[in-house]
Formats: C-alpha cells, structure tokens, sequence
C-alpha cells in the first residue's frame, strides 16, 4: 500500500451551524490509522452559582484561521506520525450542552493522537482569537481563558 | 539631510519603557514621517506616536481596558519588546482583549 496517497490534511472550520462529531471524526479517518482521537467542548449550564442562558461566540476569523494553522503545524512537528487535524469551531449563539468546538486527530497508533488533541485545545485557549459571551438571566460576561497570558487575573 | 526609515537605532524622546512591565500598549510607538507641504505644516519631518494614545483620543471609553489588551498587525500577534511599529499603508490593527475560545 502507498501512503503518500493520504497525504496529511488539516481541516480548519469557523461556522455558525450545530457541529457533528460524526461529521469531524470522519474527516481524520484514514486507513493508516489505528486510532482517532476527539475532543468536545460543549457549553456548561452554570458559573459561579449564575444560570447560564446561553453562550455567544465571535472571532477574529481571519487571524483565527491562521492561529490554528500555526497549532497544527506545531502538531506535526511534536507527532510526525499524526495523519490528519480537524479544528471545528462554532461562531454565534451556541445553546446550552451543544458542541462550541470539536477537534479530531488521527494517528496510527494512539498515543499521538491523544496527546496531539490534548495539546491542541490547551493551545487553542491560549492563542485564537475567539471570543465567549455568557449571557446569564441578567446580565452578561466575556469569558476570559485562564491561558490567555494578556487576561487580567487580578479581579 | 533627511533621514527616515527605521528610527531602531534612536530612542523615542518619549519616556522609555521599563522592561517586563505589563503596559506593553503603552509602549507600542509607530513612526510617522512628514514630507514636502506635510513636513512644513506639521513642522516637523518625523516623531514616534503611541498607537494606542491615538486610538483612545478617538475612543476615550477604550482606556479601561489599556492593561489587558494586545495588538494584532496584519494577523500577527505584536509580541512585548517591539516598541517600534512599522506599519504599511492599508496594514490591519486589531485590539485583542482576553480571549476565550474553546
């Protein structure tokens, strides 16, 4: 069998639709591959004891889009045997225990993939420029990610 | 003679920016040159300006969040120590505040 017909592929989507794990883990599918790995990041009820309504997201889609290229090319470079990315996120309103992003990784055999998504999300948070909106019964906050070295942590 | 180009070399006549410090805002200058009927009217031929000073004279509400903002130019994250600017006609700033994706 020739490999090289697979050749690696990473596939970066913002959209504002309901994400499918089926449709993101199909992506990254590959028969040189043992394993695929997936992570869902999917919007929680509640913070600090508050009623969350919803959650809003926007993003600098551009420069976004460029970020997690860079993190998937990272990727490569940490797990040479990664064989394909899928960085799903979603944009807009996002309902509560809805998907707000998806990633899948595949890789032979599981380790790298496993740590490859792990290091994915965790870089995500701290890079993209994506926005959170949580939107509770009376008011509202912009979420900011205890990876984001800029965020202000004195309170 | 006129120089222009890269003011690297020279510090700003502005005050210096202490290193390591969290106002990283503060210390993003861009230099702009005066030429011809420009440089007389303005009276001079260049100076560094502060970015995000000139942005808050437009949006004074901005200043609140000085501290935990960052610079994006043509997609790039502007890292702390680039003091000096150097932006092209048509470049795209962004003002970053705190992100939370994922």
């Amino acid at each position: 069998m020739d490999e090289n017909e697979d050749t690696p592929k990473d596939f970066i989507k913002l959209k504002s639709e309901k994400l499918s794990v089926d449709e993101v883990a199909e992506l990254v599918v590959s028969p040189y591959c043992g394993a695929v790995s997936v992570f869902v990041g999917t919007t929680r009820n509640n913070f600090e004891g508050k009623k969350v309504i919803h959650l809003e997201y926007e993003a600098y889609t551009s420069m976004a889009e460029t970020e997690i290229k860079k993190i998937c090319r990272d990727v490569r470079q940490k797990w040479p045997s990664v064989k394909h990315i899928a960085v799903y996120h979603r944009l807009g309103v996002v309902p509560i225990t809805e998907a707000s992003v998806i990633i899948a990784v595949s890789s032979p055999h599981r380790a790298e993939s496993l740590e490859a998504v792990t290091y994915c999300i965790n870089t995500l948070k701290a890079s993209v420029p994506i926005w959170k909106k949580e939107i509770y019964e009376d008011e509202y906050s912009w979420k900011e990610n205890k990876e984001c070295f800029w965020a202000n942590s004195e309170k | 003679r006129l120089s222009f180009g890269r003011r690297r070399h020279r510090e700003p006549a502005a005050e210096r920016c202490p290193p390591g410090d969290g106002g990283s805002m503060r210390c993003q200058q861009v230099s702009v040159l005066y030429f011809a009927r420009s440089a007389e009217l303005a009276g001079l031929r260049c100076e560094t300006l502060s970015l995000w000073e000139e942005i808050v004279k437009v949006h004074p509400r901005l200043a609140v969040i000085r501290d935990q903002v960052v610079f994006a130019v043509q997609q790039e994250y502007v890292l702390l120590g680039d003091q000096l600017l150097n932006l092209q006609p048509g470049d795209e700033v962004a003002i970053i505040p705190p992100i939370s994706g994922g």
